[in-house]
């Protein structure tokens, strides 16, 4: 969090504050001479508003990625894996295992039966739309259980998949993103054709990154023999731990239970590959920025000298010229702030997706710039302003006053 | 009647040190000027006039001696001190007028003044009343590159003056100035003397300029050559 970087800096940035109320070298003086070198205010404010932009863009990735995971679990369902399968791709559960599981008292049952899916996740490469090649997208094989145990899925259009028919339902977050996927349209693999025959809305969670069809459809079509998953539904989820403890001292089925929330927990290790991407070509970028604001800033200390020194001769003390150039620095870093944080703005709802580390599948999400977001974006500006301020309001506060009065 | 000296220099020196080469600029000067007086510091360049101005003025410090100005001992103030006593006791005046572009004639004239406690309304009033001395009421809200040298050199005198300082220091005051607004400007400088009171000294390289001061004392080569009385 960029506001924990303040705490060293606090004392400093209250004696700011009180300096500015206590002895003003009024803060107008200050906007006025950004002003008046507009040039180099607003291109410094530009450099800054870029950094600002990737910045709130990178958290606002991270924070995506990890809202879809993290709003994909329920608390009272169990993710049943082989033992020590991270993802259900590495995992895999005989058909025997599945059917004796699914006799467990601990689950609960509906109309229809057990609230338990046997499910098969499979990667498949598809085109995107825009004609930039292709990349790994997940489908899962599920049986109507499933759907009806995922109830942040709904259904936008058309009608779910019919078990035994090579069809299949997208989400509406892929439906831009990709060739050939939207209502109506049809996909060809492992032989045949497969018709979409719905579009589904999964609440910002993982399950708009998936591709459904039926279980049985998708494991023929890839001559698998062994299911990669099971969910299944407790009573409440605080039967979950008795069951997970079930699993593992079962040595006849050899299954390990993951609670299904902490499951999709884990999964939000799959964006730190990017977010440590973006964090350091921020922290480069910032690094760039905070020498910008800096180069701007001595200039404007090495341009203004006599000022400076009228301002000592007429009795303001160095600690306050420190203060006047310091607020400056913020001044014209918070205005690149502002700016970046409105440029921001213009990523938000853009639909996208990135990389999956842990399944190499997409994962789709839209990009929100929340006012939070984009008061850390300012905050990190300031944060710049205080770093690359300092030194150049040290210099001004330092210059002798005969030799300010000269001019430098 | 023994004089009131508001300004008591004792054996001031003054040295610049250019890598290990010592230059002198004062040696050994004294003193003294009376409060209300206005002195006029003469001399060649490299005098060392302007250097007395400063140490006087509070802005640089001697290498040896004293420098007592309105009852303080100068050595004897820390550098924030020493601007705390300039704000209160002196009023400057420059060749180049150094007034802030940014800001317009009331904002110029105020700067000193927030330094002070008044209330804003007080500060108001004082800083009208500097400029109407200045008559300069007019030009309140002209920035600096609006106005002409002369009325710019009235916007610094106004400066100067606002905060009722004891002794006011000008240095080259008229020297950018054409000569009908050197003559106000020093026209100006004299009411300020004969009928406020204030202590001026005053350093120039002009004769006319030097003519309005009561007493004219010539430098040379840092220490003191001679002090004339001017008469009118």
């Amino acid at each position: 969090m960029v506001w924990l970087a303040f705490l060293p800096l606090l004392p400093y940035l209250a004696w700011l504050v009180w300096a500015a109320l206590r002895h003003p070298i009024p803060l107008s003086y200050n906007w006025r001479s950004l002003w008046q070198r507009k040039v180099s205010t607003l291109s410094t404010a530009g450099a800054i508003a870029v950094v600002v932009v990737i910045f709130v863009v990178v958290l606002s990735l991270s924070q995506g990625i990890s809202r879809a995971f993290v709003s994909s679990g329920r608390a009272d369902q169990v993710v049943v894996l082989r033992p020590n399968a991270r993802v259900e791709l590495n995992s895999s559960v005989e058909r025997g295992q599945a059917r004796i599981l699914k006799t467990n008292p601990f689950l609960v049952q509906d109309a229809d039966g057990p609230l338990a899916s046997c499910e098969c996740m499979v990667v498949k490469l598809l085109e995107l739309a825009d004609g930039s090649g292709s990349t790994n997208v997940a489908f899962r094989g599920l049986e109507p259980a499933g759907v009806r145990m995922r109830s942040q899925v709904r259904l936008v259009t058309g009608r779910w998949f019919r078990p035994g028919l090579p069809e299949l339902v997208v989400p509406q977050k892929m439906v831009g993103r990709f060739a050939n996927l939207g209502m109506g349209k049809s996909l060809f693999f492992s032989g045949q054709s497969w018709n979409i025959v719905g579009v589904f809305e999964g609440g910002g969670s993982a399950f708009d990154s998936e591709v459904w069809t039926d279980v049985e459809m998708l494991m023929q079509a890839h001559r698998r023999t062994t299911f990669s998953s099971m969910l299944v539904r407790l009573h409440s989820a605080e039967k979950v731990p008795g069951f997970v403890k079930f699993l593992d001292d079962d040595k006849r089925l050899k299954l390990e239970g993951k609670p299904e929330t902490e499951y999709y927990a884990q999964q939000t290790e799959a964006g730190k590959p990017i977010q440590v991407l973006g964090n350091l070509i921020t922290v480069i970028l910032t690094v760039g920025a905070i020498f910008a604001a800096m180069n701007t800033m001595f200039a404007a200390v090495a341009s203004r000298t006599a000022e400076i020194g009228t301002l000592r001769a007429l009795g303001y003390r160095r600690v306050e010229i420190l203060a006047s150039f310091q607020w400056e620095a913020l001044m014209l870093c918070t205005l690149g702030g502002l700016l970046g944080a409105g440029m921001a703005l213009g990523f938000n709802g853009i639909q996208t997706g990135t990389t999956n580390f842990e399944t190499f599948s997409d994962i789709s999400f839209a990009f929100t710039i929340t006012p939070n977001l984009m008061g850390q974006g300012v905050a990190f500006s300031l944060l710049m302003g205080v770093l690359g301020g300092f030194f150049p309001a040290w210099r001004a506060s330092r210059i002798p006053v005969t030799e300010a009065m000269k001019g430098g | 009647m023994a004089l009131d000296f508001i300004i008591r220099c004792e054996a001031v020196a003054k040295s610049y040190w250019r890598g290990t080469l010592e230059i002198p600029v004062l040696q050994g000067l004294d003193l003294e000027i009376p409060r209300g007086g206005y002195y006029a510091l003469m001399g060649p360049s490299g005098s060392g006039k302007t250097t007395l101005l400063n140490l006087i003025a509070g802005i640089d410090r001697p290498t040896g001696g004293s420098i007592e100005v309105c009852g303080y001992d100068l050595n004897d103030l820390d550098d924030d001190q020493l601007a705390g006593w300039r704000s209160q006791h002196v009023g400057f005046i420059f060749q180049n007028y150094n007034l802030v572009p940014v800001l317009n004639a009331f904002e110029n004239v105020e700067l000193p003044l927030l330094l002070t406690r008044l209330s804003r309304r007080e500060r108001r009033e004082k800083v009208l009343e500097a400029l109407a001395l200045v008559n300069l009421t007019d030009r309140l809200e002209n920035y600096p590159r609006q106005l002409s040298g002369g009325q710019e050199q009235r916007v610094a005198i106004a400066r100067a003056i606002v905060t009722e300082p004891d002794i006011l220091v000008a240095d080259e005051p008229t020297g950018a100035l054409d000569a009908k607004n050197a003559e106000e400007v020093m026209a100006l400088l004299e009411r300020l003397n004969s009928e406020v009171g204030k202590t001026i000294l005053l350093v120039t390289h002009d004769p006319k300029a030097a003519h309005h001061a009561r007493i004219q004392i010539h430098l040379e080569k840092g220490v003191l050559d001679r002090t004339v009385e001017v008469n009118r």
